[in-house]
């Protein structure tokens, strides 16, 4: 059940895709999305030591970033 | 204005133009370098209350160098000394336990939770990542990562490609990652459920019987574990204020998964505990994540959600909710308030005891982190950009972590022990940008 | 920490350069303005540092001059509250530039007219101005109450500069000379919302062909100009302006009166050998309301009006 709930998901992000062709903005109009603080990564170093506490505290890791490996904190 | 005697003003006006753009050097604002090293610095600071103290140190540099051409290179060291809790279970007397090394004991005073105060270690890692495009569309992005400690060793290797599309405004990406990791703790890896070996003059009658008994609870000095991630994205410009991502992550571990310096208690009808057993965990793990985030640029500030499920084959579901709002105070000065809520439910072998009339099951463990839990993580974020560019932040943090009861009907004098206390932690850190 | 994966590749710089067909594109947001460089190359590094050239003087015109920023020259100059303000060469030049068109307008043309926009408001209604706001702002308006010496200005308390009017243009003039100084043998046209200069002709073919925004609302397609070197700007707002009782009024305020200039031109592009020339001669041509196409005329220069 829980494998299927998981692909279901998988499938309807594929899916989606094909409807964002319309989003989306023209070159000259990212003067916002192009400020440091709309990086995704941004404050990449307050979020990997965070990744590292609670990689260290909590049972499930990664997601943002890859899962595993690298530590033996827990 | 009257229209006789106009016929000048056109020339006039070329005069005046060509003057004033003469007047003005020409002299570009270009600065010797376009891209100079980028460092990121932090200082970290975690406190728990009586237990883990840790501090950690971050160095993060980065440099382009043309056309895209990123080189990321990042040093951490960190250092951890404290408490840390064993698995075994508080009772009304005191109890004494060995150390993991097998040198030396510690008693914890009646109705305490067993931590093991030996804990400290200091880690290094280093890193390096180089990103560039390879056609128009497509970039390509490859690291490397080792990290020490006294008794672990890692090295992760991760590779990705990413395609974008719709002008720009899409990005697929395909990214992997493979993690060999070594563990050497000292005094030995524990054999699964042997009874710890508490030295006692009045059951042992020489040191040498009692390492008898301490080595028979050791088999291997060291063991090895394999994880292999696998992450798709996609990241999408909804429009000029928002950007969304989703990522799909699979990762499979493979090899040691227990920890060496857990037990659990085997209590008996009355909750007395009888002997406390080294944790035995499955030799793999596959873990499914969904993770959603979006970020919209508000005139006031910016917004950051983000969303992550977490499933794997140990029947641990998770959803964890991650929010940071930044409120710019003036053109170089913000406050970030942030807030991430996080819970999770028991791994199908987690037991926070083991029944003394009850068959051993295959694995166990009472470490409370695969228990059913939630937490919770408030903070505040303030940064300022300095008169010459630099960037300077400091965040306080307070993170608090409430393992529950996932149906376990503790037996006798278990019922008036704290088995599922809280850790509360305060996070202060600094950052240095230049 | 783990490694994050490459999954955005959403550019960190703040402008953008991509190729069409034989030329470089390198675009940006600016002065409220989409801004375009087209360069007559396909060159990406040379594409590159002048998309970068262009888009930081246009930051610093910008950070410098807009009256929109707290704590620039202009602020200081608007609160100077009757002191005289120390002036930089450039900011002295550009005030004498202003000085200068004040002169050969008679008057018509006055940077210090910004403050009518308190009465003023051109949303296409029929609500004029009340006339005693009119009449009040009145005093605060007029170049010749200024002083401008060598290295500094004196303003009336109360008075107050605004540059918007040259402000554009200028910034395409002195983008258009950074990349003729730093590629003088390459064609480039510097397009900032409009208001464009072409550096030098192109290598094989005899004219850009270059789309600017239609002045008639009511026609979809842009109008496309071919132009071969020069600038050009364009002044009128098709959509600003307030119609009462059958009468027009545009945008466009005569500093004089404190009213609107009556029955002027929706709009006025005209083509001169700089863009801040061109400009300043779409805005005069304006102010001259009716008789706009007779003064364009006269000043044999190419033009196109839209009434």
């Amino acid at each position: 059940m829980q494998k299927l709930l998981s692909r279901l998901l998988l499938l309807s992000m594929l899916t989606s895709l094909g409807g964002c062709a319309s989003l989306g903005v023209k070159p000259w109009q990212r003067d916002l999305l192009a400020k440091k603080e709309m990086a995704l990564d941004a404050e990449g170093v307050d979020l990997g030591l965070d990744d590292h506490i609670y990689f260290s505290k909590e049972a499930t890791s990664g997601g943002r970033a890859f899962a595993g490996g690298g530590c033996g904190c827990n | 204005m009257q229209l006789s005697n106009k016929g000048s003003i056109a020339s006039a006006l070329a005069t005046a133009t060509c003057s004033l753009l003469a007047s003005q050097s020409v002299a570009a604002e270009t600065p010797s370098d376009p891209n100079p090293w980028q460092f990121d610095t932090a200082l970290l600071y975690y406190g728990e209350t009586d237990r883990v103290t840790a501090i950690e140190g971050v160095i993060n540099a980065s440099k382009d160098f043309g056309d895209e051409h990123i080189f990321n290179g990042k040093l951490v060291i960190d250092a951890l000394t404290g408490a840390s809790a064993t698995g075994a279970v508080a009772q009304p007397y005191a109890q004494t336990f060995t150390r993991p090394s097998g040198q030396g004991q510690y008693t914890i005073g009646a109705n305490e939770v067993p931590l093991d105060d030996t804990f400290h270690d200091t880690r290094l890692q280093v890193s390096g990542q180089w990103t560039q495009p390879i056609s128009e569309n497509y970039r390509v992005s490859g690291g490397l990562q080792m990290s020490n400690e006294y008794d672990y060793q890692s090295i992760v290797l991760n590779g990705s490609i990413a395609r974008d599309f719709n002008q720009k405004n899409s990005t697929l990406s395909l990214g992997m990652s493979y993690a060999f990791d070594t563990i050497k703790p000292e005094g030995g890896l524990p054999v699964a459920f042997s009874s710890m070996a508490v030295y006692d003059d009045d059951e042992y009658e020489s040191e040498d019987e009692y390492d008898d008994d301490y080595n028979a609870t050791r088999n291997d000095d060291s063991d090895t574990k394999n994880t292999l991630d696998l992450m798709l994205g996609y990241t999408q410009v909804i429009n000029r204020r928002t950007i969304m991502q989703f990522n799909y992550g699979i990762s499979k571990v493979d090899g040691y998964t227990t920890d060496p310096f857990k037990v659990l208690s085997v209590v008996d009808s009355e909750g007395y505990t009888q002997a406390n057993l080294y944790e035995n965990r499955p030799d793999s793990r596959t873990k499914q994540s969904f993770f959603w985030q979006t970020k919209y640029a508000a005139d006031v500030g910016v917004a950051d959600i983000s969303y992550r499920f977490s499933t794997d084959d140990w029947e641990i579901d998770s959803h964890t909710v991650d929010t940071r709002f930044r409120f710019y105070l003036s053109e170089n000065s913000y406050l970030q308030p942030h807030f991430r809520y996080y819970r999770q439910s028991a791994a199908d072998f987690y037991r926070p005891f083991l029944l003394q009339d009850q068959a051993i099951p295959e694995y166990a463990s009472a470490d409370y982190r695969l228990g059913e839990m939630t937490a919770y993580t408030i903070g505040l974020k303030y940064g300022m950009t300095l008169e010459n560019g630099d960037e300077l932040g400091f965040r306080l943090e307070y993170y608090q972590q409430d393992p529950k009861n996932a149906g376990f009907n503790a037996p006798g004098v278990l019922q008036q022990m704290d088995l599922y206390p809280s850790v509360k932690a305060i996070i202060a850190q600094v950052n240095y940008r230049f | 920490m783990k490694h994050q994966p490459i999954t955005t590749a959403l550019p960190q710089s703040p402008w953008q350069l991509y190729r069409r067909g034989d030329y470089l594109v390198g675009s940006f947001t600016a002065m409220a303005s989409p801004c375009e460089l087209l360069m007559d190359t396909v060159d990406l590094a040379l594409g590159q540092s002048l998309t970068e050239l262009a888009w930081r003087e246009c930051q610093r015109i910008e950070a410098k001059f807009s009256r929109y920023k707290p704590d620039n020259l202009m602020a200081k100059l608007n609160a100077s509250n009757g002191k005289p303000v120390s002036l930089d060469a450039e900011t002295h030049s550009l005030l004498s530039f202003a000085q200068t068109c004040f002169e050969l307008s008679e008057g018509m043309f006055d940077i210090t007219s910004g403050v009518l926009r308190r009465a003023w408001t051109f949303d296409g209604s029929d609500r004029l101005a009340e006339a005693n706001a009119v009449e009040a702002l009145l005093p605060l308006i007029g170049w010749n109450k200024v002083t401008l010496d060598n290295h500094s200005l004196t303003l009336q308390p109360g008075m107050e500069l605004d540059l918007g009017g040259i402000g554009k243009e200028y910034a395409v003039d002195r983008v258009s000379q950074l990349c003729q100084q730093q590629a003088p043998e390459l064609s480039v046209v510097v397009n900032f919302g409009g208001d464009i200069q072409v550096t030098r002709p192109r290598r094989h073919q005899a004219f850009w062909q270059i789309g600017i925004e239609n002045p008639d609302p009511t026609s979809p397609a842009p109008l496309i100009l071919q132009i071969r070197g020069g600038g050009l700007a364009t002044s009128g707002d098709a959509r600003r302006f307030l119609l009462k009782d059958g009468v027009r009024y545009s945008h466009i305020l005569n500093p004089k009166t404190g009213y609107p200039i009556i029955n002027a031109p929706r709009s006025v592009t005209v083509a001169a050998g700089h863009c801040t020339q061109a400009g300043l001669l779409a805005t005069l041509a304006l102010l001259h309301g009716d008789e706009a196409r007779t003064f364009l005329d006269q000043q044999g220069v190419k033009y196109w009006l839209l009434n």
